[in-house]
C-alpha cells in the first residue's frame, strides 16, 4: 500500500496544475453570500490568504501587507481576500479583530473549512495568487519579508 | 519514508518545469513521523495503547486527491497510513493503511449532492458538526448521503443521513438531520440590515441492548437561531434542545438516570475601524451527544455529533497553555463532592488601535487586544443518592475557570516590532478534570516577544516567558529564539522549565529545536525535543497526552 501511495505521488507530482477555485459560496462579515467564482471574474490579480485569529504568523503577514496595501492597490489593482478559517470557538473574534486592526481586505468565513479542505491546505498561513481564475502561485508559512516576494509575483503578473 | 518523500519533492520540481497540465486535479499530502527515544527524564519509550515497546518509529501519512470532471462532478479520496502504528496518543482504531474517506459530489449553483464521506455543520455546530483534525486524530465525517439546495440566495436547505467514521470503520449508531436557513433581508430588500434565521433537526438512533429500557433508541435535537446585523452592530442567539436520554458515565449507561439537555449561545458586538467589542454568553446542560452512547466522553472524540469548544481565548505561547479550560457540557455524578450538569459563563473581547502620531500611538500606532473569560458550573439542587438534579436557568455554581489577558503590539521602527502579553488565570483542577486532591491554582503569565528584521529576508525573533503562581508546584520560565535565514529557511529553539516542586514536571527542561524549509506550498520540518505531559489543544478541543521525547519530521505538500 505504501508503494502505491509513493507511485501515485510520483505520477501526480510530475504534472503541474492550473487549478481553479471550487464553486463555493462563503459568507462575508455582514452575512452576505459571496460566490467565489463570480468574485474572481475579472482580469485583476487576486490574493487569497488563509488565516485564523489564533495564528500569529498569519496575523503578522496580514498586518505587514496592511501597511503597504494601499500602494499595492494603486499600482496593480490587486485584491486580497482574507479567508478566516476560525471555527465556532474563535469565529466571533474575527470581525472585531479585523476592524480593530483596520484591515481593508474582504474577509470571508470558512468556519467548517470547506474551502480549505477542497484546496488541500494543511498548514496556516497559506497564500494563493489567482490570475484569470487560475491559481498561479501557492505558498505556505510566513517569515518577515515574504510580503515583498509576494508583491514581486503580483507585479510580474499584473497588466 | 522520509527518503521517499524527499525523492518525490525532487521529482516534482524537475518535472513541473516541463510538465503537462491537468485541469481539475487537486492533491494534498501530509506526513508526520516521529522516532521516539528513551529519555532519562521522560522515561523509556512505551506505547500502552498498542502494548508495544519496540516500534520506536511511527508515521501518520495522509494523501488526499480531488478530481473535478464533467464540470459538475468531483471525486475525492483520502488514503491514510499509520505504520507500523500511529503516533503516540492516537486512537488504536487508526491502524494500518487504508482508504480513510471517499466521496462523489455533484455541484451546480444551487444544488450540492454528495454520496460517501462528507463534512457538515449546522449553525455554530452546537447541534451537529463533522470535522477533521489530524493533529488531534479527529475525523468524524459522516458516511452516507447529503443534499443541499439553495433558492435565490434566500433559502438554504440541507438533509443528511449517515454513520460516523470511526477509525477505518463506521459507527453502529445512525445520524439523520435537516437544516434550513432563511435570509429575510434579501426577501424584504433591506440594505442596512441583515437578518438570517435558521432551524435544524438532528436525530441519532443507537440500539439499546436492555430488556426494559427507560429511554428510547432515538434521541432528537432541535436548534433555532437568529443572526442580526445593523451597520456596525451585530447580534446572534441560538437555542438547542435535546430529548431525554440515558446519562453515561465512564462508559456505563444508566437506565435510571434519564435527562434531557439544552444549550443557549448568545453573542453581540460592535465594531468599526480601529475598534472592536464582542461579548459571548453560553450555557450548556447535558449536551454530550454521541452516535454511540457508550462512547460518551471518550478522549479521542470518536462518535461525537456536536461541537462544544471551550469559549476562552486561544493563547499562543507555551506557558499560557499549561492550564487550559475544556468545555464542561456533560453530566457527571462520580462523587457526592463532585456533581456537574454543565457549564455557564462567557467571554468579552476588546480590540483597539491607538492612532499614529499620538502620545501612546507613537509613529506607527499601537494595537491592543483585551480578553476576559469566566466559566462556572450550573447552580441547582443535586441529589446524588437518587441520581437526579434540578438546575436554575441563570444560576452560577462553583467557579471552574477565569482568564484575563492583555496583548499590546508595538512597531518601533521599520525593522523592530514587539508584542507584550499578560495573562491572569484561575484553574479549578478538581472540578474541570475530576481530580479530587487538586486545589484551584491562580497563575500570572508575562511574555515579551520581539522581531528584528536584518534585511535580505533575514530576521530574528525572541520570546521571553514567565509564569508565577500561588502554588509551590508551579513556577515556570521559558524562552524561544528563532532565526529566519531567508523567506524559505528558518530555525528555532525553545525551552520551558518548572522551578516549582510539581512531581511530574519539576527540574526538567522541555526543550525543542528544529528547522523548516518552505518552497511554494511544500514545507519540510525537522524537530527534536521533549513533549510536556498535558493538554494538547486545537480549535478549542483538548486531549491529554503523556510525556515523550523524539525526533519528528513533517512534510506537507499541496499541488
Amino acid at each position: 500500500m505504501n508503494k502505491i501511495i509513493t507511485y501515485g505521488l510520483l505520477i501526480i507530482s510530475s504534472f503541474s496544475f492550473a487549478q481553479e477555485l471550487p464553486s463555493l459560496v462563503l459568507k462575508d462579515l455582514d452575512g452576505n453570500d459571496i460566490n467565489l467564482n463570480t468574485l474572481v471574474e475579472s482580469e485583476n490579480i487576486f490574493v487569497f490568504s488563509f488565516w485564523a485569529t489564533w495564528c500569529v504568523p498569519c496575523i503578522n503577514e496580514l498586518d505587514a501587507i496592511s501597511e503597504v496595501y494601499e500602494d499595492w492597490q494603486d499600482e496593480t489593482k490587486v485584491k486580497l481576500i482574507a479567508i478566516a478559517t476560525d471555527d465556532t470557538r474563535t469565529k466571533k473574534r474575527v470581525r472585531p479583530m479585523v476592524n480593530g486592526k483596520g484591515w481593508e481586505y474582504l474577509v470571508l468565513y470558512d468556519d467548517n473549512q470547506d474551502l480549505k479542505r477542497a484546496l488541500n491546505i494543511t498548514t496556516l498561513p497559506h497564500t494563493l495568487v489567482l490570475k484569470n481564475q487560475k491559481i498561479i502561485q501557492r505558498r505556505t508559512g510566513y517569515n518577515p519579508g515574504v510580503e515583498d516576494e509576494l508583491y514581486e509575483i503580483i507585479k510580474e503578473n499584473s497588466n | 519514508m522520509r527518503k521517499i518523500t524527499l525523492f518525490i519533492v525532487l521529482i516534482h520540481f524537475s518535472f513541473s518545469i516541463h510538465g503537462q497540465t491537468i485541469d481539475g486535479l487537486s492533491v494534498g499530502f501530509e506526513s508526520n513521523s516521529t522516532w521516539y527515544n528513551d529519555d532519562k527524564k521522560t522515561g523509556d519509550f512505551a506505547d500502552e495503547a498498542n502494548k508495544d515497546q519496540d516500534e520506536h518509529f511511527r508515521a501518520n501519512n495522509y494523501l488526499k486527491i480531488d478530481y473535478n470532471f464533467l464540470s459538475k462532478l468531483t471525486a475525492s479520496v483520502q488514503i491514510e497510513s499509520y505504520e507500523p502504528f500511529a503516533l503516540l496518543n492516537y486512537s488504536t482504531n487508526f491502524e494500518g493503511t487504508n482508504l480513510g474517506t471517499y466521496s462523489l459530489s455533484y455541484k451546480t449553483s444551487n444544488i450540492d449532492a454528495t454520496i460517501g464521506h462528507f463534512y457538515e455543520q449546522f449553525g455554530s455546530g452546537l447541534i451537529l458538526r463533522n470535522w477533521e483534525d489530524r493533529q488531534l486524530g479527529i475525523n468524524n465525517a459522516l458516511f452516507g448521503g447529503k443534499v443541499s439546495y439553495r433558492l435565490l440566495d434566500v433559502v438554504g436547505l440541507t438533509a443528511v443521513y449517515g454513520n460516523h467514521r470511526v477509525g477505518f470503520e463506521t459507527s453502529d449508531g445512525t445520524i439523520f438531520g435537516f437544516n434550513s436557513e432563511f435570509e429575510l433581508d434579501s426577501v424584504f430588500k433591506w440594505d442596512e440590515i441583515a437578518l438570517n434565521i435558521g432551524f435544524s433537526y438532528v436525530g441519532r438512533e443507537d440500539k439499546i441492548d436492555l430488556e426494559n429500557p427507560n429511554y428510547k433508541p432515538t434521541t432528537n435535537a432541535f436548534s433555532g437561531r437568529v443572526d442580526f446585523n445593523y451597520r456596525n452592530f451585530y447580534s446572534s442567539v441560538e437555542y438547542v434542545t435535546k430529548s431525554e436520554d440515558a446519562i453515561v458515565q465512564v462508559n456505563q449507561v444508566s437506565n435510571d438516570f434519564i435527562k434531557p439537555g439544552n444549550g443557549i449561545l448568545f453573542n453581540t458586538g460592535y465594531s468599526k475601524r480601529g475598534f472592536g467589542l464582542d461579548a459571548t454568553f453560553r450555557r450548556l446542560e447535558n449536551m454530550s451527544f454521541y452516535s454511540n452512547r457508550k462512547k460518551s466522553g471518550n478522549i479521542f472524540f470518536e462518535n461525537i455529533i456536536n461541537y462544544t469548544p471551550g469559549l476562552t481565548k486561544q493563547h499562543d505561547y507555551l506557558l499560557t497553555n499549561i492550564f487550559v479550560y475544556q468545555a464542561q457540557s456533560a453530566v457527571s455524578f462520580l462523587d457526592p463532592a463532585l456533581l456537574k450538569a454543565g457549564e455557564i459563563g462567557g467571554q468579552l473581547d476588546f480590540f483597539y488601535n491607538i492612532k499614529k502620531e499620538t502620545l501612546l500611538g507613537g509613529k506607527y500606532g499601537t494595537k491592543m487586544a483585551f480578553n476576559a473569560a469566566y466559566w462556572s458550573g450550573l447552580k441547582g439542587t443535586f441529589d446524588y443518592a437518587n441520581q437526579d438534579y434540578e438546575t436554575e436557568m441563570f444560576g452560577f455554581g462553583s467557579k471552574y475557570f477565569s482568564d484575563v489577558s492583555l496583548e499590546i503590539r508595538k512597531k518601533w521602527s521599520p525593522k523592530w516590532r514587539s508584542i507584550f502579553y499578560y495573562v491572569n488565570q484561575y484553574y479549578n483542577k478538581k472540578e474541570i478534570e475530576g481530580n479530587f486532591g487538586a486545589k484551584p491554582i491562580v497563575t500570572n503569565i508575562g511574555v515579551i516577544e520581539s522581531t528584528h528584521k536584518l534585511g535580505n529576508g533575514k530576521s530574528i525573533r525572541i520570546e521571553a516567558q514567565k509564569l508565577w503562581s500561588d502554588s509551590e508546584k508551579h513556577d515556570w520560565i521559558g524562552g524561544t529564539f528563532e532565526f529566519n535565514l531567508s523567506s524559505k529557511i528558518s530555525f528555532y529553539i525553545n525551552d520551558i522549565y518548572n522551578n516549582g516542586d510539581d512531581s511530574s514536571t519539576a527540574k526538567t527542561h522541555y526543550y525543542n529545536a528544529g528547522g523548516s524549509y518552505t518552497k511554494g506550498a511544500t514545507r519540510v520540518g525537522l524537530n527534536y525535543g521533549r513533549q510536556r505531559a498535558g493538554l494538547v489543544c486545537v480549535g478549542g478541543v483538548c486531549r491529554f497526552v503523556p510525556e515523550a521525547t523524539g525526533l519528528t519530521a513533517t512534510v506537507t505538500m499541496a499541488f
